[in-house]
């Protein structure tokens, strides 16, 4: 007999799921997807944005995603010149393949330790009025703490995609890795265009990560539990596609919670490397791949 | 207020290898120029010198924009195009994953042109009716001839007031290859363009051209005042005409 009220809460709380995850991968797919940059310290970002919301929430009772929405702008500048560095150190020499990647894996280390080393390994959590408090529809409850960061995620989505979408500057991001010689050809920098672009992606890596501690108690090291996710999501989306990055993380937290509501919680993990292997080996062009 | 080029005795090429040495090119207000030479001649070497792609080891170029004199010895190929000179270049340089409509919009990032987006835009669509059919497809999918509309068409939606080309028969159908020619006729004329435009195809491009150059092993090997000179000149009889 199939339980109606565990599948459709464990579907709703996998939406749900799912509008998070675009937060969290938003940034992967601008990164890896639209500018060939591998960063795996994205999840260390997150954990930043987390632990930035839990200071400001602890210290001065300021509304985590508030924190996290102010600290943004200097996110994107800090992005900026993390480009430039990586651009002047590696990518423009041709190195950033190798190189670039122990660059990133040396940053995610750097910013673990440093999470660890101020805030410790206990789990850390925050604390506003939507922390609790849920919206009951017939036999499915929805909690506050997760549907915020799912109509945060779309938002952030929605708003990368009409930026994309309507700037020179988007429109210029969308190119610049197909041919950075033909960008300057049509009058663009590609290195600036790469950097106001990098700086975006850990701009929401920052919110991202406010979204976290909202919905979840979080200590630094769980931040590699979604590198797996954000590089899974980004393949199965289609690399450079935002309606893909959201369908492809729709159906990961679907999945997710479907083998957590079923199998228990220890397979979880396992799903998002599970996707990344069959998209690999059925479709690497993803769900909308161009 | 007129637009021209002159290229000043420069060098040229790549690392060790020098491509071209000594070559003087002038291209006046409103001139349809044609740069004649056959394959591995430095043809695209001048363009990519001229957009400082390439930079030259030795000599000067300047680009009077509007009546304004610019040396453009030392700018990036971004600050170049920002002056309003744009290449159609060899292989179309088109962004294959991206729309007819996206690469189009692409061509208007010179800010100068960006607030005639929309004009510019609509005199494309109306220039190629077929790019307005194909908007939504993906540049990489279309045909040789349609790619090199776009890439013709995109150089317009900056606005340019020197347009280089470079070979726009690459690849075309004789058929196309005449209309292709035509379009920058009509084109240059419609826009009050400075045209330098490099091909291998003598007969057609010498339909359009006011004059020409022919490269032969990087250097000017003729430069001539009018196209009967072109036509009747050794070197061009024997490159294209096949006559000793
Ligand atoms: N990127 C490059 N690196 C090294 N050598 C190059 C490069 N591009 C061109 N060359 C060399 O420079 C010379 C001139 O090439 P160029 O492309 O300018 O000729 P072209 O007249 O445009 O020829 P085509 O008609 O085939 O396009 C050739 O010998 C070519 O091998
Ligand atoms: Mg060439």
């Amino acid at each position: 007999m199939v339980n109606w009220d565990l599948l459709s809460n464990a579907l709703v709380s996998g939406v749900l799921l799912g509008g998070f995850y675009c937060a969290v991968a938003v940034g992967i797919t601008i990164a890896f997807g639209m500018l060939d940059i591998v960063n795996i310290a994205h999840p260390a970002f997150i954990m930043m944005g987390a632990f930035i919301a839990y200071f400001f929430n602890t210290s001065y009772g300021v509304d985590p995603l508030l924190a996290c929405i102010v600290a943004a702008p200097f996110a994107y500048f800090g992005g900026r010149l993390m480009y430039r560095l990586y651009y002047l150190a590696f990518e423009r020499h041709g190195e950033e393949s190798l190189q670039g990647l122990a660059f990133f894996f040396g940053l995610l280390f750097i910013i673990e330790v440093g999470l660890l080393l101020i805030f410790g390994v206990d789990y850390r959590f925050v604390e506003a009025r939507y922390i609790g408090p849920s919206i009951q529809l017939g036999f499915v409850s929805i909690p506050w703490r997760l549907l915020l960061p799912t109509i945060v995620g779309l938002a952030m989505v929605g708003a990368v995609a009409l930026f994309n979408a309507k700037t020179f500057t988007g429109r210029a991001i969308l190119a610049v890795s197909q041919d950075p010689g033909a960008l300057r050809l049509v009058g663009g920098n590609p290195v600036h265009i790469k950097e106001v672009a990098f700086g975006i992606s850990i701009a929401t890596a920052i919110v991202a990560g406010a979204l976290l501690i909202i919905i979840q108690p979080v200590e630094p090291s769980i931040g590699r539990d979604f590198i797996g996710r954000v590089f899974a999501i980004c393949v199965l989306g289609g690399m450079t596609s935002l309606p893909g990055t959201v369908i492809a993380a729709m159906l990961l937290g679907i999945a997710e919670t479907l083998t957590t509501t079923y199998l228990g919680p220890s397979w979880s993990p396992a799903i998002s490397f599970g996707i990344l292997l069959l998209t690999l080996g059925v479709r690497p062009a993803g769900i909308l791949g161009r | 207020m007129g637009s021209s080029l002159r290229i000043e005795n420069i060098d040229a090429g790549y690392g060790a290898v020098t491509v071209l040495s000594n070559v003087a090119v002038d291209v006046r207000d409103g001139e349809t120029v044609v740069m004649l030479g056959t394959n591995g001649n430095g043809k695209s070497t001048l363009m990519r010198c001229i957009t400082g792609e390439v930079v030259p080891t030795k000599g000067r170029i300047i680009a009077e924009i509007d009546g304004v004199t610019h040396d453009l010895a030392g700018r990036p190929t971004e600050a170049i195009v920002d002056l309003g000179i744009c290449l159609v270049p060899e292989g179309r340089r088109l962004f294959p994953k991206l729309t007819v409509e996206e690469n189009l919009l692409l061509g208007a990032f010179r800010k100068a042109a960006r607030p005639k987006i929309s004009d510019n835009l609509a005199f494309c669509f109306d220039a190629f009716p077929r790019l307005a059919e194909r908007k939504n497809q993906l540049a990489g999918s279309m045909s040789g001839g349609e790619q090199q509309m776009l890439a013709l068409a995109r150089a317009l939606m900056a606005s340019p007031r020197i347009l280089l080309v470079d070979e726009p028969s690459v690849g075309l159908a004789p058929i196309l290859v005449a209309r292709m020619i035509d379009k920058i006729a009509e084109l240059k004329a419609a826009l009050g363009l400075t045209v330098l435009m490099a091909e291998q195809n003598f007969e057609q491009a010498t339909r359009i051209a006011d004059r020409g150059y022919v490269l032969v092993h990087g250097q000017v090997a003729l430069a001539a005042n009018n196209i009967a000179d072109l036509r009747e000149s050794d070197v061009v009889r024997k490159l294209y005409l096949g006559l000793d």
